[in-house]
């Protein structure tokens, strides 16, 4: 697997460019790189929503939708958009090279 | 150990030993000197470092690269002979791989559907003691349910249920005072592990894998996602997880709720009250009240470096009462609504099967709420858990109105 390099917006605004390799979440390559605003407290078992993302329309549409679980999960948030995700449900591919990822940096 | 002899604290008092059987009946008020005056805390017997604030637990949690889980998430030096490695005893990459293998099914919605043969399970476990008014509901009820429950997610004849749950107690078992490895932990390892190698030998025997975890575990192996090693580990770790905590969890709010006999009244009165008893409980009263790391380099807290390859406690429990992260943090309150407590850990090894755990006990209150909902406790008759890691109880005898037969 290869490492994909892309962009975390904090919630401060200051962006941190990070690789990451293919097949970790969003979440997890948070974690690994200390991104402010991502805690992923419940370790990606999609029941926290600490790790919310926003996503550019672009690249939102070209990943598989968000399953049933997270879609309420998301819909339950008071700062959620149209291209909210969950960090932990997106898995790191070729897709997102080069991608602008906004934290969102919603509390437990 | 190279700290310096000056070093204070070398010299704070000796109030934490987890493994002194004395903390186990109220560790809260050691808990509450901990944080207030010894943030950083060093146990000379023992030779470990402990946090016990909310934010300190969390950096710890958090910073994965400097506090490793290692060997394991025990504090002692040695892991149990003939033990494998497991998903809580690795570190990444490793652990993302075996990790990832299993989050989608350990997901709340994936979970949900358990409900009905949950439910199903409890009512059969109470039925019998409804007519009578007496239930020991650890021993009848809370180290039952969840054992039964995990062991048909991973196929295990019901029959043998006990004998698997009488070798996890044994593995997990401490000597009053001792973190010594003893005879138990290594007999009901190799016990609990060869059970598991003999499943699956016979259901490669009998070219029948299965769709069950064993089976899904067995394809992975097949798949060259994990190796043997892993499949085994992986099976020990979630008979282990699955089993004592969610017992232990079912005792705590059962003596919670007792003892805020108010909030019970409000629960009666509006059942949907449940899932947030149970949060509550995790917070105020968790099961896991401390797990271990192990650093990977010198990290600096509160004045102080501890040094490489030191073990830390996090006492999850700690922070989760701790006063400059919750208001009035020692009250019981089930409609206050933090799931940011620790009662799971929190970040890449944060409980996988909280959504699980959540949902038994929901059902389990839910049901005792529906046949005993006056339970009273015999507090004299009670026994509990010996572990450094884990409270509550082994025994809880309780009294109520007796059901006549619906
Ligand atoms: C109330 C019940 C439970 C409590 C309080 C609890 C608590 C915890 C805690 C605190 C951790 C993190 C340990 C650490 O970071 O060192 C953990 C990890 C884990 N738990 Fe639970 N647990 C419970 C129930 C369960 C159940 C029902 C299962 C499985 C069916 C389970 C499976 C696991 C596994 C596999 C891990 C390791 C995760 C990893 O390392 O990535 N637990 N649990
Ligand atoms: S880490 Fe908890 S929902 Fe994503």
């Amino acid at each position: 697997m290869s490492d994909v390099d892309f962009t975390y917006i904090q919630p401060d605004g200051e962006e941190k460019q990070v690789e990451a390799m293919e097949g970790m979440t969003l979440m997890e390559a948070a974690l690994f790189n200390g991104i402010d605003g991502i805690q992923g407290l419940c370790g990606g078992i999609c029941s926290c929503a600490t790790c919310h993302v926003a996503l550019d329309k672009e690249l939102y549409d070209k990943l598989d939708a968000p399953s049933e679980g997270e879609a309420e999960m998301i819909a339950m948030l008071d700062d959620h958009g149209p291209t909210s995700r969950l960090g932990c449900q997106v898995s790191i591919s070729e897709a997102l090279r080069g991608a602008r990822i906004r934290v969102l940096g919603t509390e437990a | 150990m190279c700290v310096a002899e000056a070093d204070p604290i070398l010299n704070q008092p000796q109030i934490y030993d987890p493994y002194e059987y004395a903390l186990h009946d109220d560790p809260y008020p050691v808990y509450r000197r901990l944080r207030d005056e010894f943030p950083l805390y060093y146990n000379r017997k023992h030779d470990f470092y402990a946090v016990s604030r909310y934010a300190d637990c969390m950096t710890v949690l958090r910073n994965f690269k400097t506090f490793i889980n290692g060997k394991s998430t025990t504090l002692e030096k040695e892991v149990i002979p003939g033990s494998l490695p497991f998903i809580l005893s690795m570190d990444p990459p490793d652990h993302t791989r075996l990790r990832h293998l299993m989050v989608n099914q350990f997901r709340p919605h994936n979970v949900a559907p358990l409900e009905e043969v949950v439910r199903e399970t409890a009512r059969k476990l109470l039925a019998p003691h409804a007519g009578t008014g007496r239930i020991d509901i650890i021993a009848d009820f809370a180290a039952k349910l969840p054992m039964a429950i995990i062991c048909a997610l991973m196929g295990v004849d019901p029959a043998d249920e006990d004998m698997l749950r009488g070798w996890t107690d044994d593995i997990v078992h401490r000597e009053d005072g001792s973190n010594e490895i003893v005879e138990v932990n290594i007999t009901g390892t190799r016990n609990l592990l060869g059970y598991f190698e003999e499943m699956i030998q016979g259901r490669l025997a009998r070219g029948e894998v299965g769709e069950d975890i064993v089976g899904q575990l067995i394809a992975f192996e097949q798949q060259g996602k994990l190796n043997h090693a892993e499949v085994l580990g992986y099976l020990y770790l979630l008979a282990i997880a699955g089993n004592e905590t969610t017992t232990k969890l079912i005792g705590n709010f059962t003596y919670q709720l007792w003892e805020n006999r108010h909030e019970r009244d409000r629960l009666i009165g509006d059942p949907s009250l449940a899932a947030g008893a149970v949060e509550e409980t995790l917070r105020i009263d968790g099961p896991t009240q401390m797990q271990g790391r192990e650093t990977a380099e010198p990290f600096e807290l509160h004045g102080h470096t501890i040094p490489a390859g030191s073990k830390v406690a996090v006492i999850l429990t700690s922070g989760n009462r701790d006063e400059r992260h919750y208001d009035d943090p020692e009250t019981y309150r089930m409609d206050r609504g933090s799931r940011d407590h620790l009662g799971f850990g929190g970040g890449l090894h944060s409980c996988l099967g909280a959504a699980l755990a959540r949902l038994e006990g929901r059902i389990a209150l839910e049901e005792m709420l529906a046949t005993m909902p006056d339970w009273d406790i015999d507090l004299a008759s009670t026994r509990r858990m010996h572990s450094a890691y884990v409270r509550g109880y082994t025994h809880l005898p309780l009294t109520f109105t007796p059901r006549s037969a619906a």
